[in-house]
């Protein structure tokens, strides 16, 4: 009876697995295609080659400029992570170990805050950074993305509500400033959070379309990110001799966070399930 | 103590930020002013040159495609008003589909010469984002063939030209195989669904669209148009008192739609289509009839729109004729210079190479008259396509009503709507005032 009900469990499973590995499977597949255009008839292709991902990746010209792209995005990503990150741990900190006034109402507010969606804000967001002559700058769009990041405290801080308070105390006798306790005591008994805390501020600008459309809109396609560069190589002109580039393109995309993300996956378990013992 | 320093500090880069907002704007309206007078300016350095040549800095949008050939013309450009300025170009992405809508984001940080539809005029002109052609306009009005030729007229709102008409093939035509159409059988639709339904192949279009779906009512004698404050649509699709009522195009639109040799696609599914060899014929634009150009090969033909049969007569179809048009922006620092460039993007020379390197069907008269140009098979279909064609001049209200429709009717009415009340229905979405 047991072995019944495991293989109906696992058929079912298997069964939503394939459902939602088709698009995937879709995807690489159309970027193998030796057809440039859109064909719907046929799952898979007729004639498989490379050639899109040698185009995509050495013959730039003025509609794909994927290595210009891609370099664009990392960079932004990676000062976009660094600096959330930083604000994240930091706010989180402050939240779960220091007492001040008005912790409580601050930390609800940020709560209720952080519901709002982001792009709410963006024609205001995009005229304060056009008074500093930010648009068209990657500048701006970094300050976007790690701007409210310290909003998302709440996982980290229930993080750090575990780490024992005797260990703070500890610290603090022995002269330990706060800062010290931060970066020498609380820190390195967090590293899974870290983890976590890179991955999710590292994610949002790698994929963000909204705020990078409406930031960079002066058209000089060099400055785009992946995700404008590609969505434009599906004008109804172009589509049928890049689409099977920008599979191509979705697959490189989804490369760098794939690894990332295998490499990390033991930490990123336990930052959210410690994270979320005590909210 | 700190926590109050913190509080003014913060207070204070808060307004220091409003009132750089604020300054902004003073100086936008200095701009304005200044930009009148480079205007006058610049049609007078035409025929007096300035002493000491002054620095131009001009932004210019166009779609990915046309990068390198829209840079050999900027280079020309300059060359040929080197005499009158220095200048700084720069060439940035914009496709034509979508500037209306990047531009009426932030008009100010808009390209000063950027390329768009015609469909989009209305609006731009409405938010005051383009500025009227006041250099040459008489000379440009003459290159298109007039006031009255379709280019100009699409360029033009309240009588006033607002853009300088750059291609015209943005419209739709019909493409077939000549594998199994002789000339006489692309006349009717009839014809084409026949023969397409005895070799077991379909004829296509997609009738789910207002752009397409429009040729039927069009073409029947039935009005659609802007209402006169130009946001809204005034539309009699449902009329019962014309020569062919709105529930007669129903009726035939149902016969075409149920008809063996024909089918309802949209683009993915059409070029595939054409492609598996399954659609033989169909209406589009040159988009996509390249893409039936590189399958058919010597057989792939194009024409005008065929007749369809509409309470037992034959009638022509009509379409929307599509304009791509080069327009200034208002709020350019260099107006004047803005409209030389514009007008120098879609002279004759560079509309002849627009045709050469890019396929482009000219909106110039005397280029669209050359033989290279009336050879291309796509670009002559839709010159005689564009007799019956008319200037796309709609309200954002009419897509979604009209797409519904077509929905309905592509489905057989499955339901069993009455006719009339279907087509109400519709009329009462499309002239529904846009809130």
């Amino acid at each position: 009876m047991n072995k019944l009900n495991s293989i109906i469990r696992h058929a079912f499973l298997t069964f939503l697995a394939i459902i939602w590995l088709i698009p995937i499977i879709w995807l690489v597949c159309t970027s193998l295609s030796g057809y440039p255009g859109i064909n719907i008839s046929k799952f898979f292709p007729d004639t498989w080659t490379l050639n899109n991902y040698k185009l995509l990746l050495w013959d730039v010209d003025t509609v794909s400029q994927f290595p210009r792209w891609f370099m664009n995005t990392l960079t932004i990503a990676i000062f976009s992570c660094m600096i959330s990150s930083s604000f994240v741990l930091m706010v989180s900190y402050a939240m779960s170990c220091m007492r001040f006034n008005m912790r409580k109402p601050l930390m609800n507010l940020m709560v209720i805050l952080n519901l709002f969606p982001g792009f709410l804000s963006m024609i205001a967001v995009y005229f304060i950074l056009k008074s500093f002559n930010l648009t068209n700058s990657h500048i701006g769009l970094i300050l976007i993305y790690s701007g409210s990041s310290g909003l998302g405290y709440l996982v980290a801080k229930g993080f750090f509500d575990t780490v024992p308070v005797p260990l703070r105390e500890a610290a603090k006798l022995e002269g330990a400033s706060e800062a010290k306790v931060f970066l020498k005591i609380v820190l390195p008994l967090s590293r899974p959070i870290i983890v976590y805390t890179v991955i999710s501020s590292f994610l949002a600008p790698w994929m963000d379309f909204i705020f990078a459309k409406i930031i960079l809109n002066s058209g000089i396609s060099s400055d785009w990110t992946v995700s404008i560069g590609l969505y434009s190589m599906l004008e109804k002109t172009l589509i049928n001799s890049y689409f099977a580039r920008f599979c191509a393109g979705g697959v490189l995309i989804s490369i760098p966070i794939s690894i990332l993300f295998i490499i990390m996956q033991k930490f990123y378990v336990e930052g959210i399930t410690g994270g979320s013992v005590k909210g | 103590m700190r926590k109050k320093l913190l509080t003014a500090l913060l207070s204070a880069t808060l307004i220091v930020a409003s009132l750089t907002g604020c300054g902004n704007k003073g100086n936008d309206s200095a701009d304005t002013t200044e930009k009148a007078n480079q205007t006058e300016a610049a049609s007078q350095t035409e025929t007096e040159a300035p002493a000491e040549l002054e620095n131009v800095k001009l932004t210019v949008w166009g779609s990915e495609e046309d990068q390198s050939m829209l840079q050999t013309m900027i280079e020309g450009f300059k060359e040929a008003y080197a005499d009158k300025a220095v200048f700084d170009i720069s060439l940035g992405v914009e496709s034509e589909s979508t500037a209306k809508d990047t531009v009426l984001t932030d008009i100010e940080s808009a390209a000063d010469v950027f390329a768009f539809a015609d469909d989009q005029l209305n609006e731009l002109v409405s938010a005051g984002a383009l500025q009227p052609i006041s250099i040459n306009t008489d000379a440009v009005i003459e290159a298109c063939g007039g006031a009255e030729s379709g280019s100009v007229q699409a360029a033009t709102a309240d009588g006033t030209l607002y853009a300088y008409p750059m291609t015209a093939d943005n419209g739709y035509f019909m493409f077939y195989n000549k594998e199994y159409f002789s000339e006489t059988d692309v006349q009717s639709f009839d014809k084409m669904m026949e023969v397409a339904a005895n070799a077991g192949k379909k004829v296509t279009m997609k009738m789910d669209d207002g752009w397409y779906l429009y040729s039927f009512f069009k073409g029947a004698g039935l009005n659609l148009g802007l209402a006169e404050d130009g946001v809204n649509n005034v539309c009699d699709w449902n009329a019962t008192d014309g020569k062919y009522s709105g529930v007669d195009v129903t009726e035939a639109l149902l016969n075409i739609a149920k008809n063996p040799g024909f089918v309802s696609l949209a683009d993915e599914a059409f070029v595939t289509g054409v492609q598996d060899g399954s659609i033989i014929a169909g209406v589009n634009g040159t988009w996509n009839a390249t893409v039936a150009k590189e399958t058919w090969g010597e057989n792939y033909a194009a024409t005008k729109l065929p007749t369809y049969t509409l309470a037992g007569d034959q009638v022509q179809m009509s379409s929307f004729a599509g304009y791509k048009l080069i327009g200034v922006n208002a709020y350019s620092d260099n107006a004047g210079y803005a409209m030389l460039l514009g007008e120098w993007l879609t002279n004759y020379d560079n509309q002849v190479l627009r045709f050469e390197t890019r396929g482009l069907g000219p909106a110039n008269v005397e280029a669209a008259a050359s033989e290279s140009v009336q050879s291309d098979p796509a670009i002559a279909a839709l010159a005689q396509q564009s007799q019956y064609a008319t200037v796309q001049r709609v309200g954002g209200n009419y897509w979604s009503p009209a797409e519904t429709f077509g929905a309905i009717i592509v489905a057989g009415n499955e339901k069993g709507t009455d006719l009339q009340k279907l087509v109400d229905n519709m009329v009462e979405g499309i002239v529904a005032p846009i809130q």
